[in-house]
Formats: structure tokens, sequence, C-alpha cells
């Protein structure tokens, strides 16, 4: 079946796929789904709640942990996480808990269920930078322990890379939008074309506010110098913003060479292919066997016939020609494309955000900035790049906050 | 978030919810029922105390599981009698839990061979803390036939030894009944004559739910032998039911408080109790497999149902589908209801087709080339088999017709069973 950029790639399951795959689970006993999520959903209660038909129950138990639930069931990379040590595996495969929490999330959503509840105001206030997971998480929680919360975002919309740099087929903007309402519901006030650095000062912020999460992500694409000022490159996270905002209606060449190999570029060749790129290349700087893609995404690549190419290293390049050398057997790799898209990683654009960073991380052993009432999460805190772990960050950081404001 | 309170009343106790442990070897000793306790059980039935001069010897192994195609637990057969431990650790057991969980209900089982044992035991679990007792007369694999479901297939013995316990204690009892037996109701009827406040239903069903086809033995197989024990699980769930409907349709027992017991697994079974008039609700088999956790779906689901069914007391459930199961004579028989066919989630597996041909009344046709079904409305009698049979719920209850020759009656009042509707 033909699959299309505005589509889920993925279908979801249907009541009876869903209790078939909750059946497989064994219930066991120290349930390592549970231990092994970074953002605390645990699985194994929503899982053995789906088994016993208590579908609402399941719901509010992903809600409740993970107030992104919907998007991290969609977007999770669970093979490196809660299913990694399935004990299902011991028999065939692990449960394929993401697409379980995608149907309690989808049921959550049709049954118009409303689990999140807030505490009574404690008066005091918040401001959250960026509403990317990590800002959207710390803002929700501490708007459910009674925080005055608001949300400085510089983009015309919310969401950060999960609107922007996610793809539709992926993760729906609708999707996004809904678990952005109950995040507002809750009282989250969003500013949204504000720059901290520009619209506002982080200095007044700090003023204003009893404390501030900056939780500015990762959004800006990396580059080489052998790229630079050439018409025919483009940047991974810009190629991937600007087809989801004209929701596919892009006009791209026959011949198109992607150089990267972690989940941004396999988005964007995926992505390329859906919308009917001929010839997509992709090459890899790491070997197969160090790749660092989900599988899940390395295989929708490969479904579409991407031709990937692992282990060489770019050397030069003219024009829409790239000179490639093989980083251990002695090979090269010349590639001619009408568009080269860039997916070697991003870096932090701290633009205005007066803080101290080492390897794009804040340099700070908590998620306090020295005794300053400043805070941060998501990307730039220590820890793995995925949205999973943005959940995570921005939940430990917003209880950091709640502690620091004298919260039980 | 919905919230809604569990508690009910039952034999003039107050339950924080209506779950329990049944009296089996899922609350054997201190450890387990405290352990059932923190795990959310609003009461717990201690394993069946029996007789001092009664000793225990049990075989090994003990239990057999009945499997479906991939279901490992359809059913559950058990040979354990009552408690193995000595009545004075048994006592103290109960002591210990009623000190401790206070707020939670505890409910002796206990088992005499005549009437001075039964009212012994019960002033000793009267005097050690018990809120209630259950009298078992229902366990089928007694080694003594003075003792358990011989006794409860006995009206007259349930009587008598109700009474004895009358006599003996002011706690309120049930007697739990056996499901082997044909009416259900006479020893029933019987106990509350006797003095009995309430009735818990059923206990196991006499049972063989394997043979070893080598070794020409039923299962478990205890040094080349094996023996008829109680069958439990979900596949007793409808006997249950039956039972607990036919007690509360007889005018002697409309008003009966009961226990139900039989398969109870999820929220959706419990319900099911509730609504065929349980106040009470008691489980050993969902725990054996899947362990005392399986309280807190039960207890979440049962909330989210309440508040689907717009009730903030669980008490308004109970009995509500009573009157909805009437003698098959009353049935109305006026109409057939023709299977509606939905083309676009059917996946043309012919299933329905081969069960209406070879199970029901050659109605479903078959297009060879499209590879889909059609029903011939001529040969049709509208038993819905195919629906049920359908592994996509693409078949559901579609037009509604009356039979030629009757007098219509408000169509539109009518209302279809949607069981096949459910997954």
């Amino acid at each position: 079946m033909s699959k299309c950029y505005q589509d889920e790639y993925e279908a979801g399951y249907t009541p009876r796929l869903v209790m078939e795959e909750a059946s497989r689970c064994l219930l066991c006993l120290d349930a390592p789904c549970s231990s092994s999520c970074p953002a605390g959903t645990d699985p194994a209660k929503f899982i053995r709640s789906v088994r016993f038909k208590n579908f609402k129950g399941a719901a509010e138990t992903v809600r409740i942990n993970n107030v992104l639930g919907a998007i991290c069931a969609r977007v999770c990379p669970t093979e490196r996480y809660c299913q990694q040590g399935c004990s299902r595996s011991g028999i065939d495969k692990p449960i394929d808990i993401g697409r379980i929490q995608r149907y309690i999330t989808d049921f959550e959503e049709a049954t118009k269920m409303d689990i999140l509840e807030v505490e009574k105001p404690n008066g005091k206030k918040v401001a959250v930078i960026g509403s990317g997971p990590a800002g959207l998480t710390s803002a929700a929680y501490l708007a459910q322990k009674g925080y005055a919360v608001t949300i400085y975002e510089k983009d015309a919309k919310a969401g950060g890379y999960l609107r922007n740099g996610i793809p539709e087929y992926r993760l729906p903007n609708a999707v996004v939008d809904k678990e952005i309402n109950r995040i507002v519901k809750l009282g989250v006030d969003i500013n949204l074309n504000t720059r901290v650095g520009e619209d506002v000062k982080l200095a007044d912020l700090k003023k204003e506010n009893d404390a501030v999460i900056v939780a500015i992500g990762a959004s800006k694409g990396k580059s080489f110098e052998m790229f630079e000022h050439n018409r025919k490159v483009k940047i991974a996270v810009d190629f991937l913003k600007q087809v989801k905002a004209r929701k596919g209606n892009v006009k791209l060449p026959k011949n198109v060479l992607v150089i990267g190999g972690g989940d941004v570029a396999m988005d964007v060749v995926t992505t390329l292919k859906l919308l009917g790129v001929e010839n997509v290349s992709d090459v890899v700087y790491e070997e197969f066997k160090e790749f660092r893609a989900s599988k899940k995404e390395l295989q929708s690549a490969q479904e579409q016939g991407v031709s990937i190419i692992d282990g060489y290293a770019p050397v030069s390049c003219r024009g829409g020609t790239v000179k490639f050398k093989h980083r251990v057997i002695p090979a090269d790799l010349k590639i001619k494309a009408d568009l080269i898209i860039l997916a070697i990683g991003q870096v932090t654009d701290p633009a205005g955000i007066d803080l101290e960073f080492e390897r794009g991380e804040v340099k700070s052993k908590s998620y306090r900035v020295g005794e300053s009432n400043v805070f941060y999460a998501g990307d730039i805190a220590h820890g793995e790049k995925t949205v999973v772990y943005a959940v995570r960050t921005g939940k430990e950081a917003a209880i950091s906050v709640d502690k620091y404001l004298g919260g039980k | 978030m919905v919230r809604k309170d569990l508690s009910i009343t039952f034999m003039g106790v107050k339950f924080p919810n209506p779950f329990c442990l049944s009296s089996s070897p899922v609350g054997n000793c201190y450890d387990m029922c405290a352990k059932a306790y923190e795990s959310g059980w609003g009461g717990v039935v201690f394993k069946t105390i029996g007789p001092k001069h009664y000793l225990i010897d049990e075989v090994s192994p003990r239990f057999d599981a009945l499997t479906k195609e991939a279901e490992p637990f359809v059913g559950f057969k058990n040979m354990e009698q009552i408690a193995e431990h000595s009545l004075e650790e048994n006592l103290a057991d109960l002591r210990r839990l009623k000190k401790n969980y206070p707020s939670q209900v505890l409910i002796a089982s206990i088992m005499g061979s005549n009437e001075e044992d039964w009212e012994v035991l019960a002033k000793l679990v009267t005097e050690a803390g018990a809120d209630m007792i259950e009298l078992n007369f229902s366990c089928p694999q007694m080694t003594s036939h003075a003792m358990g479901s011989d006794v409860g297939s006995n009206p007259e013995l349930c009587r008598k030894y109700c009474a004895a316990v009358r006599r003996s204690t002011k706690l309120p009892f049930m007697a739990k009944m056996t499901p082997n037996i044909t009416d259900m109701c006479d020893p029933a009827i019987a106990s509350l004559e006797g003095g009995a406040d309430g009735i818990s239903a059923i206990n196991t069903i006499k049972s063989i739910i394997n043979v070893d086809l080598d070794k020409k033995v039923g299962l478990p197989i205890i040094d080349g032998k094996s023996a008829i024990s109680g069958y439990s699980g979900k596949a007793v769930k409808p006997v249950a039911l039956r039972f607990i409907q036919q007690m509360r349709n007889h005018p002697k027992l409309k008003d009966a408080e009961i226990s139900g017991i039989g398969g109870i697994e999820t929220w959706e079974d419990a319900a099911e109790f509730i609504l065929l008039g349980c106040k009470n609700l008691q489980v050993t088999t969902g725990i054996m497999q899947y362990g005392y956790r399986i309280v807190e779906d039960m207890k979440r689901g049962l909330e989210h149902y309440m508040d689907e069914q717009g009730v903030d007391c669980l008490e308004d459930l109970v009995g509500l589908a009573n009157k909805n199961l009437i003698p098959a004579e009353e049935l109305n028989r006026d109409y057939i209801v023709y299977p509606e066919i939905d083309t676009n989630k059917c996946i043309g597996c012919g299933r329905c087709v081969i069960s209406c041909y070879d199970g029901a009344h050659q109605a479903m046709e078959w297009n060879k080339e499209t590879r889909r079904p059609n029903c011939n409305h001529d040969k049709c009698v509208g038993c819905l088999l195919c629906g049920l049979v359908c592994p996509v719920g693409a078949i559901k209850p579609g037009e509604r017709v009356l039979k030629a020759n009757r007098k219509p009656r408000n169509l539109a009042k009518l209302v279809l069973q949607d069981s096949i509707e459910k997954l």
C-alpha cells in the first residue's frame, strides 16, 4: 500500500489488536519496561490495565505520568528504552509498547477524558522559555502544582521540534495541538512570537518570576565549512520544518543526497520518498553496526527504497557534487545531486540567553544554574537527546523548581 | 479525574470495596492476607479452618489448567482442601490481621463434620476477631464425606449446621453453596432458615479437565492416578451467574444478600455479578494466575463504570439486571434481526459463511470473485452466529423484521443484545 506524507505511517490498533498485543505481555514480576522508561510512564501498569479491560485506568496512568503521552507513543525509540529488557523477548519479540500507548491515548481523546487536575493557585510565578517537549512538560507539571506558568515561544506556534521537526507521518500536528491544548487547559499561558533576548530580557523574567526554566532545545542545524554558501545545500531541520508547515506541498528535484545517519536523517530521507522524490541517497559516517537511528525509522527509510551507504565521510563539495572517502577501507565515492540535505546534528542557539554551555549542555550539575532562580531542561540538560528524555528532564527540572520554591 | 466511593454494606458490615479473596490457597496465612489488604482488597475470606481432629494431608502436584488455542488458563482445577495450618496458627493469624488491618473486613471460613465442630469453630473465630463468617458447605475435594460439597447438596444438613453456628455466634454469616447440584435454591433457603444472613456462590465445579493420552490418567497425575476435583476460573463464570440469577428470582431468596464467586478477573466480570444481585465479590483463580494486583484495575474500572452509569453509590447497581432475565417462554419471538455486514471492515475470510452453512441456516452466500459474503434473507433466521465468529466485528445486528402474521408491537422500543459488539 502506498504511503503518503500527511498520513500516519503506522496504523493504530483496533480494540481486538490492542488486546492481542496486551495479552502477549507476560505481566512479569519486575517489569523492566517500567524501570527503563526515562519519563516514568509505567508501561507495565498501563498494559496490565488494558489486559484487564480498564482502558480508562490505562489512560490515567499514561497521562498522569507523561503529559506528552500521545506524542511519546508515536515518536519514542522504544527499542532503546522500555522494550529493550522486555521479558517477552525470551519467547519471541518485545511487546509493541508504543503502539499500545498510542491506542490508549487515542482512546482517551476519543472518549474526551479529562484526567489532569490543578491544585489551587499558590501565588507563585514561573516563566518557561521554549515550548518544546521539555518546556511543555515542566509547564504542565508546575501548573498542576498551582503555579502561574507562562511559556515564551519564539515561533508563531507552540511545540518546538515536535511541531517543526518530526514529520507529519510520524507525528501529526493535530496530535501536537491536542497535547498542547491539554496543557493550556491547566492554565498555562503561551506567549508566541516572543524571543527571549530580543522581545523580553532574561533578566526581567528572572525579576518578574519566582523562577525561570530555560528549555530552548537544540534547534539549529550543523554544517561543515565545505557546504557553506552553496545554494544546493539545505539543513535538515530547516527542510523538515518547511515541509511540515506546508503540509508536504513543496517542490523537490529528482535526485537528492542526504548526509547523516541519525533519526533526523531518517526523517528527511523518508519524507523525501513519501513526497515522491525518485532517487534518495543517504551517505552515513557511521557503519551500520554503529548506526544511531532507531530501528523503526531505519526500517521505514529502507521500506521506502532509500539507498543508504554507510561508513563514508564527506571530503569536498562543489555545486551539487560531493566526494566521500570511506573511513576504513580505501574507497572513494562521488555523488551528484540536485539537492543536498545535511542531517549531521543540531546545536543550541543561545542568543540572548546568558548561560555557560559546554558541548551544548549547560555547565551545572543540577537543574539549577548556580544559586540563581534559573533552571533548565531538555536538550541543553545532561542526557540523551530524545523526546522522552526531554519529558524526563522537564519533569525533573520542574520538581527542582517546586522544591526550590518550597513545594512539598 | 473521576473518583467514586466503592464502599458497600454486605450483611450489615461495611466493606471499603466489594472485592475479597475467597477462601482458598490465596488466603492461606497472615502474610498473604496482609499483602492482599495492602494491595487494596476490601476484605479477605481466610482459608477455611477445619476442626482440630481433621488432619489435612495434601497431594502433589494439585492443580491443572484447561487451555484453548493460545489462551493458557481458560479454567483451573484445584485439588487443595482446607487450611493445612494448625487451628492455633490460623486463629493467631486472624487475630493479627484484625489488629493490623482494622478497617478492612476479615471473614473467617469454617468447616465442621458435625454440629459440635461448627459450634466450636464459630465460637473460636468470633473470639479471634473475625467480622463475619462463611460456612464452607461446598468444597468438592474433601477426603471426608461428612464435609464439603456433600453437605452443601443436602438442605437439611445446611439448615442444621447453620442453626448450630447461629447458636454460638452473633456475627453475621453466609453459607457457601456448591454448584454440584440441580437447584441451589433449596440449600440456600434451608441455610437462611437455619439462621444464615447471606449466601455465597459458587464454590468450584466437580471436574476432570484433561487426560494424559499416553498414561491414560486425568491431570494432575498423583502416583499414576488422579481424582475428580473443583473447576474454577473464567470458564465457570456463566454457571455462577446462572445460579445467582435463579436464587434472586426465587420468592424466598429475592432479597438475599449474596457474595458472588466464579471467574471474576476484570471489573466487567465484577459488574456482571453486581448487576445480578451481588453486594460482595470473591476471587481466587484470577489471583492465582496474576496476583493480588488485579484488584487495582477491577476497582478503578468499576469506578469508571459507576461514573458512566451516573451512580454515586455502588448499591444502586445491585440487581439491576435480574428483572431482564425472564423465562425463555416469555421472550418476544415475533421478529428476526438480520445481520448487517460492514463491507469496509470485512476482510473476506469467509468464516461467517462456513459457520452459517455448517452451524446455522445456509443463508450467508459467498461471492468468489469479490471474496465477500452476502446474507440471503430468504434463508436467514437471524441467529447472528455470523456476527459472533467475525474476527473484525464487521457483522452487527441490522434490520429488524416482523415474522409473518405477527402483530406489530412497538419495534422501536425493542432492545438488541449487543454482546457481539464487545470486541
